[in-house]
C-alpha cells in the first residue's frame, strides 16, 4: 500500500545547456514534495545546479522556466508549487531576444 | 584529445571579450593579426586576462544570460574551460545575488597564485590559489557605508581593481557609482579616495562618495600617481588618491569610459571621450585622445579611424588597453565589434577585425 507520506519521485527534463552537468543525462529522476525541494534534490545529486536555476536569494532566475505538467510554475505558487508522484517537470530557458 | 595550441614567445595576445563569446587575436608584428573564436562561445564575456607568473592561465568572466554569471579559467588558451571549486556566489538565503563578474586582475607579481574578481553587486574577491577557491573581502563588503551605495545604469558593479605592485598592503577599486576606495592595510579597511572629482549628477558635486568613476590606472613607475576617467571628467592623482587634479582642458567632453597609458612614457594616456548623450564620438571623426604631458593638453589621434555623418562608435570602459612594448600598441574596441590598433603610440590606427558582436573588454598581453 501506498505510503500517504511518501515523497514525491518526479522526471526532471534539463535544457541543453545544463546536461553537462548531469553527466548528459536529457532527464533524471528526484524526489521533493514541492518545486523547492526539487531543485535542492537536483542540487544534492549535481552539485552547482541549484546556482544555475536560482539566485543566492533563492529566487528563481528571470530567464529560467520551469513547467510542471505543462503548467509555468510562475502561475502557480512558484518554488512553492507542490509536486506530485509522477509529475514531469521541464526547466527551459526563456524564450527572449530583440531588445538588444 | 585536444592539442594544447601553442604561441611564440613574444607573440602579442588579445583577449576580446564580447557580448556572444571571447575571441583571440595574435600577432608577431602588430601588423597580420590572427583572429580566433574560443570555446567560450555565446556568453556575455565581460571581461578576459591572461595570467603568467605561473604558466599560462586565462581567465574569463563568463555572465550567462540564463544560467548565472561564472568566473571560469583555461589552460590552453580557451579550448576547455574549467569552474572553480568554491566559485564567486554569495552565500545561499542572504541578501546578495551575484549579477555580472565584471574584472578580474592577477595579482602582484610577487604574489603568483593570488588573483582579484570584481563584481556587482559590488565587492572584491580573492583566490589565492589561482582561480581554484574564491572567497569575498569583508573589510569592502561590510563597509560601514555600503547601505547607502547607488547603481549606476551599468549597476552596482566593481570594475577596476589595481594592486599597488610596490605596497603590498596598499590596493584600489573603482566602484559605479560609489567611486574611488583605496585600502592601506590589506583590505581589512577602506576609505574614499575621490576628493575633488565632481558628481554633477548629485545635490552636493563633491560628495564624499557617489562619484561614477568609469576607470583609472596607476602610474608604473611612480606608484603614488594614479589617472581617472570618470563620468564627470578627467583627473589625475599625485597622492594615491587623496585629492585629485582636473585634467580635462582642451578635450570637447567631459565623459567617456576607457582609459590606458604607455608604459614606457607613462605621462603618455590615452582616453576616449564621448557625446554623454549618445555615448559615442563627439562629432563625425571616431577620436582617441592622447596626452604626453601628464594631462596639460590632449590630442586628438584620427589617422586611420573612421570619419563621417554615419560615423557613431562607442568604447566601453574596459574597452581600450595599451600593450606593455616601446613603441607601445593601442587597442580600442568598439561596442558595435570593430577592432582598432595602433602599433606606434597612436599616430595612426588601423582596423584589425570587424563583424565581432559587441566588445565589452580588450586586453593585451606580450606571451612569455
Amino acid at each position: 500500500m501506498k505510503s500517504p507520506n511518501a515523497i514525491p519521485s518526479v522526471t526532471v527534463k534539463l535544457p541543453q545547456l545544463l546536461r553537462q552537468k548531469a553527466g548528459n543525462l536529457t532527464s533524471v529522476t528526484v524526489s521533493g514534495s514541492t518545486i523547492r525541494e526539487i531543485i535542492d534534490a537536483l542540487d544534492a545529486n549535481y552539485p552547482g545546479l541549484k546556482f544555475n536555476l536560482c539566485y543566492e536569494t533563492g529566487k528563481l532566475r528571470p530567464y529560467v522556466n520551469v513547467f510542471l505538467n505543462g503548467e509555468n510554475i510562475r502561475y502557480m505558487q512558484d518554488l512553492d508549487t507542490p509536486v506530485h508522484m509522477g509529475a514531469t517537470i521541464y526547466i527551459l530557458q526563456s524564450v527572449a531576444g530583440g531588445r538588444s | 584529445m585536444n592539442h594544447r595550441k601553442m604561441y611564440e614567445p613574444g607573440t602579442i595576445m588579445l583577449l576580446v571579450g564580447t557580448k556572444r563569446g571571447l575571441f583571440l587575436l595574435t600577432s608577431q608584428d602588430r601588423k597580420t593579426w590572427d583572429v580566433e573564436s574560443t570555446a567560450m562561445n555565446g556568453s556575455r564575456v565581460f571581461f578576459a586576462t591572461l595570467d603568467q607568473r605561473d604558466g599560462q592561465r586565462l581567465f574569463a568572466a563568463d555572465n550567462g544570460d540564463f544560467f548565472g554569471s561564472f568566473l571560469r579559467y583555461s589552460d590552453d588558451f580557451g579550448q576547455t574551460w574549467h569552474d572553480p571549486e568554491v566559485g564567486i556566489q554569495f552565500p545561499e538565503g542572504g541578501q546578495y545575488k551575484l549579477e555580472n563578474i565584471w574584472t578580474i586582475v592577477p595579482g602582484r607579481p610577487d604574489e603568483p597564485g593570488i588573483v582579484y574578481a570584481g563584481v556587482d553587486p559590488a565587492s572584491l574577491w580573492v583566490s589565492k590559489d589561482g582561480g581554484v577557491h574564491w572567497e569575498i573581502n569583508a573589510g569592502l563588503a561590510n563597509h560601514p557605508t555600503r547601505e547607502n551605495w547607488l547603481p549606476g545604469a551599468g549597476g552596482l558593479c566593481l570594475h577596476t581593481i589595481v594592486a599597488d605592485p610596490t605596497n603590498s598592503e596598499r590596493m584600489w577599486v573603482g566602484i559605479s557609482s560609489v567611486g574611488c576606495m583605496r585600502t592601506d592595510d590589506g583590505g581589512k579597511t577602506w576609505v574614499f579616495a575621490n576628493k575633488n572629482t565632481r558628481a554633477s549628477f548629485l545635490p552636493d558635486p563633491y560628495p564624499e562618495y557617489g562619484q561614477c568613476i568609469h576607470r583609472f590606472v596607476q602610474h608604473p613607475k611612480n606608484p603614488n600617481i594614479l589617472y581617472q576617467q570618470n563620468h564627470c571628467g578627467i583627473y589625475k592623482s599625485l597622492n594615491a588618491g587623496d585629492d585629485w587634479i582636473d585634467i580635462q582642458h582642451n578635450l570637447p567632453s567631459e565623459f567617456g569610459f576607457p582609459i590606458a597609458l604607455d608604459a614606457h612614457n607613462p605621462d603618455t594616456v590615452y582616453v576616449i571621450v564621448e557625446n554623454p548623450y549618445g555615448r559615442n564620438n563627439v562629432d563625425d571623426h571616431f577620436t582617441v585622445y592622447r596626452t604626453v604631458n601628464g594631462g596639460e593638453d590632449w590630442q586628438a589621434l584620427t589617422e586611420g579611424l573612421p570619419t563621417g555623418p554615419g560615423v557613431r562608435l562607442g568604447v566601453l570602459r574596459h574597452g581600450m588597453c595599451a600593450d606593455t612594448l616601446d613603441p607601445c600598441g593601442v587597442y580600442v574596441g568598439t561596442n558595435t565589434g570593430q577592432l582598432f590598433a595602433t602599433n606606434n603610440r597612436g599616430d595612426s590606427w588601423r582596423l584589425i577585425a570587424d563583424f565581432l558582436p559587441s566588445i565589452y573588454s580588450v586586453t593585451a598581453t606580450v606571451l612569455v
